[in-house]
């Protein structure tokens, strides 16, 4: 493959260092009726973080506590009250979306629900090429002084990714109707990496997965943070698989992050009441299991 | 099995459903499936989507979707079969014998009526009481389901509940008439981890109370430690293994238990070191039109023979009271 080639273009040299550095986000929902906007809830507060690049920045926290209101802050897909989210020297928390398109395709978001984030009348290729039809004048033609892909270059973009993530590049042409639902967060995955990003926000992309399944999605993860030097924002209420995927742990609770540190430290020693509670309602979860198991294995 | 009708409170014998969609081929989603369940005991089903264990959560209450067919076998509810009973006696039985507590209750409860009417309405139409009783019943059982404030709760709406309160008010739903079988279809799955405990709590707590049989299924087996006395482990349409939750647990026996607790041994939250993988199943469940021959999970199993792939194993009792279908476990000469 030539270094031209549309699967390698967008590959910069690895970077090191921080990625991304927010500080202060605000953001608060208007909540009532149209004769009561003024009353609002504040979903996330004074939230500060960094993440390295190739790292996994985990938040943990239950129900409510805002992670996912963070997560689609970094995406841009809500644009926060306050604060300031800095990529490469750029606050991206205050631009306005036309000024956002190449920020776009250096951060993807995988949603939950696999089967209601895509187009069910899509075919696997539809959807994963999608994102390089509507970026394609905006950015890569305009940046790389390109004229564009043709037809030929996204089929082979779309083999090469179906096959990294793990899918038989001979269903490309199959609706995804016929996809079962590990299957499509996997296309969900190659979707989101066929711009090339540098941060994935994986906004609870496990929890309607089968056991097994999960187990398969986060390793491929592993795998493609690896391959790729990929930068993971990672939302989960399963700490224990948080454990296995994170550099580092933030959890929030009622819109703020109570404490943030390396995977082993917050485990190992919290300091935080809201870290214990977590740990120790994780740890009950799993002691009876834990105890049926080393009672006889 | 006649005789037994008085040990066992529900036996299902050889059920065999099949969904025939407006355009597609006809799917098996149950094959065969046997499964017994005494009075006051807790029954965990094991397995992954689409192995059929809701279909047959479904099928005990015959409240299978139009294209659905139960073609064969019998599901014995008290002697009496249930596949055979008019609607009309099935409608007594349904709610005040054996109850279901469905996976999401903010689709199962009624937005615009009260928490409390919703719980009432089950009492009304069952059993004869009056306003006052009726109203004084449903106090008692919001209490019995956690509330600390059943007035107030009465009066609210589902949308004004958290996910953890509205699940409480299902299961109050539920157990409104003492039933004698409880099914809890993936009653937690929607849930966080300090509410799933919560939950598996009050159903412990309700079964001793009142000796009632609990029928769970779930797909994580963290969810029937201390909870399930036996399970039943469910792939592609079939039971693979029936035994004590200990042995599941403990000495699981077919390839495939063994690897579903692995996987979930390693999500036990220990001080891991990143990067380490995750066990994993290799593969993909069968697609349910075409099914294997052979053992179901022949091609993603890592001990299969060269029989596993001929014909599909029998059962097999290697130990007393734990039954495999597995050849690891009998004869396999052809």
């Amino acid at each position: 493959m030539s270094t031209n080639s549309p699967a390698n273009r967008g590959n910069e040299p690895e970077p090191i260092g921080r990625f991304l550095c927010a500080s202060g986000l605000c953001k608060k929902y208007a909540r009532g009726s149209l004769w009561q906007k003024d009353r609002s809830i504040t979903a996330v507060r004074d939230v500060d973080f960094e993440i390295q690049h190739g790292k996994t920045l985990a938040l943990v926290g239950a129900s409510g506590s805002g992670k996912s209101t963070v997560a689609r802050c970094v995406a841009r897909l809500e644009r926060p009250d306050s604060g300031q989210i800095l990529i490469g020297g750029t606050d991206i928390a205050q631009l306005h979306p036309s000024e956002l398109a190449p920020f776009r395709s250096r951060i993807q978001m995988v949603f939950q629900d696999p089967v209601t984030s895509m187009n069910p009348r899509f075919s696997a290729r539809e959807v994963i090429e999608e994102p390089l039809i509507i970026s394609e004048p905006t950015i890569i033609g305009r940046q790389s002084g390109q004229v564009g892909y043709t037809r030929e270059d996204r089929r082979d973009l779309v083999r090469t990714l179906m096959a990294e993530v793990g899918l038989s590049p001979d269903w490309m042409d199959r609706s995804i109707l016929h996809f079962s639902g590990g299957q499509r967060q996997r296309l969900a995955l190659a979707r989101a990496l066929v711009l090339r990003p540098q941060l994935l926000v994986l906004d609870e992309a496990f929890s309607g997965l089968d056991l097994s399944t999960q187990a398969q999605i986060a390793n491929l993860l592993l795998d493609l943070q690896e391959a790729h030097q990929l930068t993971y924002l990672l939302i989960s209420h399963d700490l224990a698989l948080v454990v296995h995927l994170a550099d580092v742990i933030a959890v929030m609770s009622g819109g703020r992050i109570v404490e943030i540190g390396p995977t082993q430290q917050i485990i190992l020693n919290p300091s935080e009441a809201a870290t214990k509670k977590q740990l120790v309602s994780a740890k009950l979860a799993t002691a009876k299991f834990a105890a049926a198991v080393g009672a006889q294995g | 099995m006649v005789d037994n009708s008085n040990k066992y409170l529900l036996q299902v014998h050889e059920l065999k459903v099949t969904y025939f969609p407006a355009n597609g081929d006809p799917v098996r989603a149950l094959d065969g499936v046997s499964l017994d369940i005494c009075s006051g005991e807790v029954v965990g089903i094991l397995g992954e989507s689409g192995c059929g264990k809701s279909t047959l959560a479904s099928a005990l209450l015959k409240m299978l979707p139009p294209q659905a067919k139960c073609e064969d076998g019998s599901i014995l509810f008290r002697g009496r079969d249930l596949l055979s009973l008019p609607e009309r006696d099935l409608r007594a039985i349904r709610g005040q014998e054996i109850s279901l507590i469905p996976q999401d209750p903010a689709l199962a409860l009624n937005p615009v009526m009260t928490a409390g009417s919703q719980v009432s309405e089950v009492l009304r139409s069952h059993l004869p009481l009056n306003t006052q009783q009726r109203r004084q019943g449903v106090l008692d059982l919001l209490r019995e389901v956690g509330f600390n404030e059943p007035q107030e709760i009465y009066s609210t709406y589902p949308h004004q509940l958290s996910g953890g309160q509205r699940q409480r008010i299902a299961i109050a739903q539920a157990v409104a008439c003492r039933p004698a079988l409880l099914i809890a279809d993936e009653a937690t799955s929607e849930l966080d981890v300090s509410l799933q405990a919560e939950i598996v709590t009050l159903l412990s707590q309700i079964r001793r109370q009142h000796g009632t049989a609990i029928l769970a299924i779930s797909h994580d087996p963290v969810f029937f430690a201390g909870f399930a006395d036996r399970m039943a482990v469910m792939y592609a349409g079939r039971i693979v293994e029936v035994a004590s939750t200990d042995v599941i647990f403990g000495r699981p026996l077919h390839p495939y238990t063994q690897a579903l607790v692995r996987i979930a041994t390693s999500s036990v939250v220990t001080g891991a070191a990143k990067s380490a993988r995750l066990p994993v199943i290799d593969g993909e469940t069968p697609n349910p039109t075409s099914l294997p021959v052979g053992c179901r999970f022949e091609p993603r199993c890592c001990e299969r023979m060269d029989v596993c792939s001929r014909r599909y194993p029998p059962e097999f009792m290697p130990a007393p009271l734990a039954n495999v279908n597995c050849f690891k476990y009998g004869e396999h000469v052809d």
